[in-house]
């Protein structure tokens, strides 16, 4: 029964047998827990001892074994098999995609995360043994089993305290935005309802902003789009994304057959870069980090000067000035929205915009060149390929962004982004869309509330800005904080400087629990926080390093995909129910059961969920009006007598893309949104018509275009600090993702054959880099950033200029820090010269470390991918000769 | 069992140009001090060891070709353990994992790619010593490292046809790793 025996001839993963599931078996539907795209799976659940045969007629899957098919998912590989315990009893389980599926992962494709799913299941056997398995208090140091009861009772009786004594906002909430309605749900039904502090911030943000800002403030939704857009699209303009090497099938399914056009604009030559450029049809623009918004403006002017523009969905589409003023953009209060429209560095229309680009110095395609550090005549190919009709037809073009474009100028490179494809006629039809990617999957269902008149920052005028959770904690103003199962530490910018903080409020404070008396802990905890200390909670499936395993005073076990019923939406809002099919370990419990547990405990009413299926009932109604809508579908479950989850159960794989609509009594999903086709009028049942679904998210309903003035000084002056200096050597650091690795690898590190392939974090450095400081593939490497600027205080904007980057350090808000990491180089012409690629968030090598946590003004979201370094050799690592671990090859062989 | 049929022929590979002396090869003594010296990383660039006979003795052992008739980074094919399981027998030109020879650097890979089954025949590239990419979803795979992903989407390494040499001539005596479209690669298998 053993995950281990057979693998290790040579030590190396490699079974030659795996069972198969009888005819019997019980079949449950899920999507994977990892990427944004969520391919369907079909779990078979056997007891042990009843294996099925190899014929056709003796096994679960259908199919004679062995045998020849190609493209199918009809069969199963040996990562796709665990054993878990179900009621007690051990169980065999495989995990494969579903190969009836007839969306997102058509016919059982799926990718290498996907693939090895079975092997994040709890088996005692392997390297998932190391699930948090009993709620801990650490005592001097060590942590030692509690019950839920007395974890509970010890964090409800210093919250109170502090609420009481210190107010709401000491009481901080770092969450996931992702991992199901029901466990989103339950956290911000505490935050932000029952506790109503302004001290919450999501995994992948300092504040609880959007991402892609610039779309917002134009009216496009950032899950716009369906895979099917992207099918149909002839041409995918790429801007900071390869979609093979992070939304596999979306790539591999929806965009590789046929003869479409890609244009990828990022540094690093991935694999899907390669194999477009060899097929023929792919353009690699291998930018310098953070100049996207030049290539945008560039690309612009050479369109308008052609007069290749799609005038008629800009006259149709496009908001004048008239509809702008009309409605500030989107019209809100009191947020970064109204500010960034209503002081005139942004709006426009088509007469004003066009006025704008060609006047702007950086848009004229030499100087544009310059900046991006991209050929002039690929630039202007890239214009020819998105924009130029041929015989008169105009080419249609989709456009999706990602990280390498958002998080590393948040608004300038999603506002020119917006305006580049809406000139082109993009945003709201068929195979012509602005969408992103996508990171993780839609599980955000927020219970609304809040109080963000505690929020001690602002804009210049009057408006509140987004509450900077890692400055609070940095002014140490945070007495409590509750971490749900996300890294925090590395996930942020100047990770070690961040790190240092919490080690200094944690552990570093002399008040530390001695016993396990709750009384005992109680008087501790209270001199803790009253001599400027904090207390610190992390729930999480594995021990988080350094949040779970060296700072939290106490760390709750969470019961995570396969161990309840869950739900949420992928990137084309498909919802699907992730069901439970084995035991949690443990005593370890979903995140929504350790919310309801504290809830009670603090006297809290509203917390009396019988089980997952009760939130995602209760949560509906928060999500109406919105772009996750749902509610039709639980209002058509009650009306069945039957739970929602239920109900959903029966959609499978296949779900439903929300915003859900009910149409002659059936519930009807959303493929595209902003598409004018879908203004249904009169709206059955209880739902209103949403304006979005059929225009733009604009006052006007149109679309607004974004000037983006590439020396405005909010970008450009923290553009030119934390560039590299020649002087000393640095280059550009930055950081992202790979397929083998999901986010920090939680898993990935405990899947036996995924931890061979990664071991340790990768370098990927440019040959002519690697030569000057004698660095070869296997060489571990340190990089270092002696001038890491982290933004401190809560600074006031009172005027324009004060959030700038040299107002900021000329008031004492830049305080100078350093940062290091070490990883693995791979050697490989893969990466623009002059730029390093580091493996993202990785345990132990926080890439984030030599990036400065200073936020963009006009959002404060992070500029995460401008890190620099001076890159040395610190030796051979044991990699660099190995036969069985970290392959060190090129990733892009074509 | 079925009966073993074995071919061989040349195989018609895209090659690319090989890099020559620019590689130097290691000793056994140079690997062993150096990525030997660490515990966790099993390394067998010669003899096998105890696993590795016992897997010896599930499977047939079948002559498949000879040292010297071998050329640098050319593969051949041949089927094993069945006909229809087609496979390349290459001489890397770097040391591998189970690699024969006094280099240790021959060996062989089943050619199914574990993500889906996709056909990697024709696909090896010599100059990294890499099976792919596969033309379904780009999969490719390190052959000096008991045919690992290096990017891609197969849920497994390529299955290593093991090899033993007896003077000049090769014999394949096992299979690292499930074969696409099996359960089983030896019937009557069970875990």
């Amino acid at each position: 029964m053993s995950e281990k025996d057979k693998s290790s001839a040579f030590g190396v993963f490699a079974k030659d047998y795996v069972p198969l599931p009888p005819k019997n078996a019980e079949v449950f539907t899920t999507a994977c827990d990892y990427c944004t795209v969520a391919c369907g799976y079909k779990v078979y659940r056997w007891p042990v001892g009843k294996e099925g045969g190899s014929a056709k007629a003796q096994n679960a899957i259908g199919v004679d074994f062995p045998h020849q098919l190609m493209n199918t998912a009809a069969w199963v590989s040996p990562s796709q098999h665990n054993i878990v315990r179900h009621q007690g009893k051990p169980h065999h389980v495989v995990v494969v995609p579903d190969k009836d599926a007839k969306v997102v992962n058509v016919g059982g494709n799926h990718s290498v995360r996907g693939g090895t799913l079975a092997q994040k299941c709890y088996n005692p056997e392997n390297r998932t043994s190391e699930r948090l398995l009993y709620p801990m208090i650490r005592v001097r140091g060590t942590l030692m089993p509690v019950s839920w009861d007395l974890a509970t009772e010890v964090m409800a009786d210093i919250s109170k305290y502090i609420i009481a004594k210190h107010g709401e906002h000491a009481w901080a909430i770092k969450m996931y935005s992702y991992q199901y309605f029901e466990n989103t749900y339950a956290i911000t039904r505490l935050g932000m309802t029952s506790i109503g502090t302004p001290s919450i911030a999501p995994h992948d943000k300092c504040a609880n902003t959007n991402d892609a800002t610039g779309l917002d403030d134009a009216g496009i939704d950032s899950f716009a789009a369906s895979y099917q857009d992207w099918a149909d699209a002839e041409v995918a303009f790429l801007s900071g994304v390869d979609p093979y090497e992070t939304k596999t099938t979306l790539f591999t399914t929806w965009m590789m057959p046929g003869d479409k056009k890609f244009i990828f604009v990022t540094p690093h030559k991935t694999m899907g870069v390669a194999w477009a450029e060899k097929e023929g049809r792919g353009m690699w623009l291998p930018i310098i980090p953070g100049t996207d918004t030049a290539l945008h403006m560039a690309i612009a002017r050479i369109v308008i000067e052609n007069n290749w523009q799609d005038q008629e969905f800009i006259d149709t589409w496009v908001a004048k000035q008239w509809d702008v003023d009309e409605g500030y953009g989107r019209g809100t209060r009191n947020t970064g929205w109204q500010w960034r429209t209503t002081w005139g560095n942004w709006q426009s229309d088509w007469e004003d915009y066009k006025k704008f680009i060609l006047a702007q110095e950086e848009s004229k395609l030499d100087v544009a060149a310059k900046i991006t550090g991209l050929k002039a005549e690929d630039i202007r190919k890239a214009a020819e390929w998105i924009a130029k009709p041929v015989n008169g037809k105009r080419p249609k073009t989709s456009f999706m962004l990602e990280k390498g474009n958002y998080w590393s100028n948040n608004y300038m490179n999603t506002a020119s982004l917006s305006a580049l494809g809406l000139i082109c006629g993009a945003g709201n039809r068929p195979g012509r869309m602005i969408s992103r990617g996508g990171g993780h999957q839609r599980g955000m269902m927020g219970a609304g509330g809040g109080s963000g008149w505690l929020i001690p920052e602002k804009y210049p005028g009057r408006r509140k800005k987004d509450f900077n959770l890692d400055r609070w904690l940095m002014a140490g103003e945070i007495k409590f904080a509750w971490v749900f199962g996300t890294t925090w530490v590395a996930a942020m910018m100047a990770s070690q400087a961040l790190s240092d903080k919490m080690q200094q409020l944690t552990r570093g404070n002399p008040h530390q629990i001695s016993n396990l008396d709750r009384a005992a802990i109680f008087e501790t905890l209270k001199k803790r926080v009253d001599s400027g200390g904090m207390v610190m909670v992390d729930s999480d499936i594995y021990p988080c390093v350094p949040v779970g395993t060296e700072y939290a005073d106490i760390v709750l076990p969470a019961a995570t995909w396969g161990e309840d019923n869950f739900t949420r939406c992928n990137s084309e809002r498909r919802l699907r129910l992730y069901s439970k099919f084995y035991d949690a370990p443990g005593d370890a419990k979903p995140d929504w059961w350790a919310v309801q547990k504290f809830a009670k405990k603090m006297g809290l009413d509203g917390y009396d969920w019988k089980d997952s299926n009760d939130i995602f009932e209760e949560a509906a109604r928060f999500g109406r009006g919105g772009v996750l809508n749902y509610h039709p579908l639980v209002t058509q479950a009650k009306e069945k007598h039957v739970k929602g989850h239920e109900l959903l159960r029966s959609y499978g794989t296949e779900g439903i893309q929300t915003p859900i609509r009910v149409r002659d009594g059936k519930l009807v999903g959303t493929q595209r949104l902003h598409d004018p086709s879908n203004n249904w009028g009169e709206m059955e049942q209880a739902e209103v018509q949403s304006p979005f679904m059929h225009a733009f998210n604009t006052h006007s309903g149109k679309a607004i275009l974004l000037k983006s003035p590439w020396k405005f000084a909010g970008w450009i002056q923290f553009y030119e600090a934390v560039k590299p200096r020649a002087e000393k050597g640095e280059i550009w650091v930055t950081n992202g993702r790979i397929n083998e690795t999901w986010q920090s690898g939680f898993d990935d590190l405990r899947k036996p054959y995924l931890s061979q392939r990664w071991p340790y974090p990768f370098l990927i450095v440019h040959p002519n880099d690697a030569r000057k400081k004698g660095i070869e593939s296997g060489d571990f490497v340190q990089v270092h950033n002696d001038t890491v600027y982290v933004q401190t205080g809560q600074p006031q904007g009172v005027l324009d200029a004060d959030l700038n980057f040299n107002n900021l350090m000329k008031d004492g808000h830049i305080k100078t820090t350093e940062g290091q990491f070490v990883a693995v180089a791979i050697v490989s012409d893969e990466m623009r010269e002059g730029v390093a690629m580091a493996n993202f968030n990785f345990p132990g090598a926080p890439a984030n470390s030599v990036v400065s946590a200073v936020p963009d003004p006009v959002t404060n979201n992070y500029r995460y991918k401008l890190g620099r370094g001076v890159l040395t050799k610190m030796g051979e690592s044991p990699y660099k000769h190995s036969f069985t671990a970290m392959s060190l090859k090129p990733r892009n062989i074509v | 069992m079925e009966k073993q049929i074995v071919t061989m022929h040349e195989a018609h590979d895209e090659h690319e140009a090989h890099e020559g002396g620019g590689r130097a090869c290691m000793s056994r003594r140079q690997f062993l001090l150096s990525g030997g010296a660490v515990i966790t990383l099993a390394a067998v660039p010669g003899g096998l060891t105890f696993a590795a006979q016992a897997l010896k003795a599930d499977y047939p052992k079948v002559k498949i070709g000879s040292l010297s008739a071998l050329k640098l980074g050319k593969p051949v094919t041949f089927a094993y353990p069945y006909p229809g399981v087609r496979n390349i027998l290459v001489r890397l030109g770097a040391p591998a994992g189970a690699g024969v020879g006094k280099d240790s650097d021959v060996v062989a890979f089943n050619q199914q790619c574990t993500h889906m089954g996709g056909p990697l025949d024709g696909t090896y590239k010599d100059k990294h010593q890499v099976l792919g990419p596969c033309p379904l979803h780009l999969t490719t795979f390190d052959l000096t490292r008991h045919g690992m992903v290096v990017s891609g989407h197969g849920t497994e390494s390529l299955p290593q046809i093991v090899l033993e040499t007896q003077g000049d001539d090769i014999y394949a005596v096992g299979v690292l790793g499930l074969i696409h479209g099996y359960s089983a690669n030896i019937n009557g298998r069970r875990s």
